[in-house]
């Protein structure tokens, strides 16, 4: 979205048209819940969280000066969210499409199943900011500035946290299968 | 010593971030450990990539402009009582502020006086009044008996 359009959502929005916060949500909605859902592994959950992104934006937009992307603005108050999750291994839901498991399921289906919940519970033993940056930097749509900026971090240093992060995790992953 | 250089480059190689040069290539072939390392890292680089996106509710949006209201309805009944409130300690203030007034100016007793007037009036007419009462009672129970077939009559019309 251009910044102009991008601004005139932003006055219509402030100006108390719902129809305009409506049209805010649907743009972002999609990014903020992967965040979320990403970061937390529960459906639920994240659905309320995201909700709880979006009462927050709407409650902080007469104060959004525009010094930002509304884009950036909306990443930090989802870090922010994410950030105070606590970190502690989750069961992974069942209804959960990515371990649902097909009757006709073959052998290296299943194993590739088993991998990826090992991989969703070592993401969830992850402190909370290497959680946000492990879903983040896998999502299309957001940038590594961006998110930079969302987290008020040098370019260099998110970099450097992000080969962190999939360092522990690597760790948290051999352990996992000696 | 090498190995530790070896294994804080292996997540950028795997990335696809870092070519790994001549000394951490001829390392990678020839340690096992590190080789194992940086197999294990693009195994968690292809898994984070293949990784689900995780999709929204079709009723998110309405749930969630619903919620949205419910937090601006609340924060008007804040401020409903809020400005209630206000409006209350205001009468209160001008009350108790007549009442000073009243007290100092000497007005307090002249108001007693007015109000003693007005009590004794009131019983002088009550006890004019109750000797006729049950003429008056009689009086309004003929007129509404009266009204009451007027009604009745226009109805059946």
């Amino acid at each position: 979205m251009d910044p102009a359009t991008e601004r005139a959502l932003v006055e219509r929005c402030r100006a108390g048209d719902d129809d305009a916060f409506r049209e805010l949500v649907d743009l972002y909605k999609n990014l903020v819940f992967a965040l979320i859902a990403r970061t937390v592994q529960d459906r639920g959950r994240a659905e309320d969280l995201a909700q709880d992104v979006f009462l927050r934006v709407h409650k902080g937009l007469p104060y959004f000066r525009g010094e930002a992307r509304l884009s950036t603005w909306i990443y930090r108050i989802v870090a922010n969210v994410c950030v105070q999750l606590p970190t502690r291994p989750r069961a992974v839901s069942l209804d959960d499409d990515r371990t649902r498991v097909q009757p006709a399921a073959t052998d290296r289906q299943f194993g590739d199943l088993e991998l990826r919940d090992r991989l969703e519970k070592a993401i969830a033993r992850l402190p909370a900011n290497y959680r946000l940056l492990v879903a983040a930097h896998y999502l299309d749509g957001v940038q590594y500035e961006e998110l930079a900026d969302a987290l008020q971090l040098p370019l260099g240093t998110l970099k450097t946290q992000l080969y962190r992060a999939k360092q522990q995790l690597r760790r948290l992953l051999e352990t996992d299968l000696k | 010593m090498f190995c530790d250089e070896a294994l804080d480059a292996v997540e950028r190689i795997a990335a696809g971030d870092l070519i790994a040069d001549g000394r951490i290539a001829e390392h990678l072939n020839t340690c096992p450990g590190c080789a194992a390392a940086l197999e294990s890292a693009r195994r968690v680089e292809r898994l984070l990539r293949q990784r689900a996106v995780p999709h929204v509710s079709p009723q998110f949006t309405t749930s969630t402009l619903g919620k949205v209201r419910r937090a601006r309805w609340r924060s008007d009944q804040w401020l409903d009582a809020g400005f209630n409130l206000g409006i209350v300690a205001i009468v209160v203030a001008m009350a108790s502020a007549v009442w000073m007034l009243f007290n100092r100016s000497g007005l307090a007793a002249v108001s007693n006086d007015a109000v003693g007037l007005f009590g004794s009036g009131l019983s002088t007419f009550a006890s004019r009044v109750a000797p006729s009462l049950p003429l008056y009672g009689a009086a309004a129970a003929i007129l509404a008996t009266a009204l009451g077939i007027w009604w009745w009559a226009e109805r059946e019309a």
